[in-house]
């Protein structure tokens, strides 16, 4: 029995189930995205428009849970796909580390992104204390 | 040990069920492609206003509008099929799957034609 538990652990089960969880979530959050930028901005494209936008905690909240949710999904289905056709112990190991260094950069640069420009001024402030 | 699987057997592809399973994949890797330019591109934010702007009025061209209709049509088909998938996996759809498919397809058809109004409306032909 205890054998078996710990091959059952080794099946996907787990991301398999969070694949779905997270698409759910992802649906919501996508169409969210896509009504508040792709939709309606762009006719004047406007930094000011993207960051006055951006200045919402509840906003950046939601953008950072789609951020997350997004790459996870993302990355996680193109493991599912290694999955199937990589069977080499070498290539497995080489494709995983490249996913957690793209998803990790990724993940730096999209958080790096949101705290900026939500904090605008306090960035000014941090240059005028560099310089 | 792993069993191979080979890339593409044909011989399932008289299935609806097959095609929604390879479309859904090559979608789903277009989409992480475009996701990590996303997040990329729109660093530029942290750059200013002026170099943000101009990366703006680049993507504002018709061949960019016309790309992202093309990605609002990918998305939609990725969605939809994914909520097919999860009402598949959670809530006995295989016994209707087939027209599930079709009824999902065609709302994410009448929602792709709206968005690309939307999308093609904001296309800067002079620019």
């Amino acid at each position: 029995m205890k054998k078996n538990f710990k091959e059952t652990s080794k099946t996907g089960a787990i991301a398999w189930l969070l694949q779905r969880i997270s698409a759910v979530v992802l649906f919501v959050l996508l169409m969210f995205h896509f009504f508040t930028y792709h939709f309606i901005t762009s006719t004047t494209p406007g930094w000011e428009k993207v960051v006055s936008k951006m200045q919402s905690p509840w906003f950046n909240l939601l953008q950072f849970l789609f951020l997350i949710t997004a790459l996870y999904h993302g990355l996680n289905g193109v493991w599912m796909v290694v999955e199937d056709y990589i069977h080499s112990k070498f290539w497995r190991i080489f494709v995983f580390g490249l996913i957690l260094f793209v998803g990790s950069s990724l993940l730096f640069i999209g958080t790096a992104t949101i705290l900026k420009i939500s904090n605008l001024e306090l960035m000014e402030l941090v240059k005028g204390v560099s310089k | 040990m792993y069993k191979r699987t080979k890339f593409f057997d044909l011989s399932y592809y008289k299935f609806i069920g097959s095609w929604a399973w390879i479309l859904h994949r090559l979608a789903g890797l277009a989409l992480i492609f475009y996701l990590c330019l996303h997040i990329w591109v729109i660093n530029t934010l942290t750059l200013g206003p002026d170099k943000f702007n101009q990366v703006m009025t680049f993507l504002g061209s018709p061949l960019f509008k016309f790309l992202e209709v093309g990605l609002w049509g990918v998305i939609l088909f990725h969605a939809f099929n994914g909520v097919r998938i999860v009402i598949v996996d959670f809530f006995k759809g295989s016994l209707f799957h087939k027209k599930l498919f079709v009824i999902l397809v065609a709302i994410a058809v009448v929602l792709w034609a709206i968005g690309s109004y939307l999308l093609l409306s904001h296309i800067q032909w002079a620019g």
